[in-house]
């Protein structure tokens, strides 16, 4: 089950689910709707048995930002490092905004899962 | 400390150090990035089942007292000052064997954002295996190979090949910015 949310209402949605003690977030999935649509997602998955729920987050392409659940759930802090390194979502309030998977010396604004990454743009923004 | 021998002494010399490399190869391993498949293989090779040290080979803990660096993996982006400051630490003369379809051109993993493609992009290579991930005894022919390259001169020439593939797999898998949604 899908259930489309705003930025603004996400921790409110995983505090209802935590304390009802319904599941536990399985998965947060950056989703790129594609080039010609301006919006990001992001998708929190949370798993009760086999019944999945979904908190899916639309954001602006460029101006992507949605609230860090460390306060509702702490471990996420690893998941949303790597959701802000490869598609470039800040997450406001996550406790470490540090490179998780990437090299030290990878440029900045370059974002390896998005639609529009590709090589040649990374051989070029690593040269400037 | 140079010493000024005749001919005669100086190859000599060199026969004897020869002798010693090939006799003794003392091999330092490394996985730069690889799924450990490959590196499962290398240690399987090193059991006696396979022995290896009947050719000498020891797997050494250090990079400094070693002839031969046994290589595995697509170098990955933060591998790759590692691996060259390992392959800078060994003492000269060194080889190199790439083991392993990633670790000659990058394998399934080419085209990645994250890889060079194959340890030849960051360190010369002397001998290949290729192989998903390859037999022991594709390891130990590759290793017995360039042993026998070695007696023949003691400079590194062509590199070996173990097997030539009939076409190139790699080429079929380059992905020209295909990007994939992640599932953290």
């Amino acid at each position: 089950m899908d259930l489309v949310i705003a930025p603004g209402d996400l921790v409110a949605a995983a505090g209802a689910l935590m304390d009802a003690r319904w599941g536990y977030l399985v998965a947060i999935t950056g989703l790129d709707l594609g080039p010609d649509d301006g919006r990001l997602e992001v998708l929190y998955t949370f798993a009760g048995g086999a019944a999945l729920l979904t908190l899916r987050v639309p954001v602006p392409r460029d101006d992507a930002k949605v609230p860090s659940l460390v306060s509702v759930i702490p471990s996420v802090s690893f998941y949303e490092r790597e959701l802000m390194e490869m598609f470039g979502v800040t997450v406001e309030g996550t406790p470490n905004p540090d490179k998780l998977f990437l090299p030290e010396d990878w440029p900045d604004g370059v974002y390896p899962l998005r639609k529009d990454f590709s090589m040649e743009q990374l051989n070029r923004q690593a040269e400037e | 400390m140079t010493l000024n021998l005749d001919q005669t002494w100086q190859s000599a010399l060199d026969k004897v150090r020869t002798w010693a490399r090939i006799n003794s190869p003392w091999a330092i391993h490394f996985n730069s990035g690889s799924c450990n498949g490959c590196d499962i293989e290398i240690l399987a090779t090193l059991t006696p089942r396979y022995d290896v040290e009947r050719f000498g080979i020891k797997l050494q803990g250090s990079p400094r007292h070693a002839d031969v660096l046994i290589c595995t993996g697509p170098v990955t982006r933060q591998a790759r000052e590692r691996l060259i400051r390992i392959y800078e630490q060994m003492p000269e003369p060194k080889f190199v064997i790439a083991v392993g379809s990633c670790a000659l051109s990058g394998g399934a993993f080419r085209g990645c954002y994250n890889i060079m493609g194959g340890i030849d992009q960051v360190i010369p290579v002397d001998a290949y295996v290729p192989g998903c991930p390859p037999r022991p005894e594709a390891i130990i022919d590759g290793v017995v190979k360039l042993l026998a390259k070695l007696q023949g001169k003691d400079t590194s020439g062509e590199p070996i090949v173990i097997a030539e593939p009939t076409e190139d797999p790699a080429a079929a898998l380059v992905q020209d910015g295909d990007v994939e949604e992640t599932d953290a």
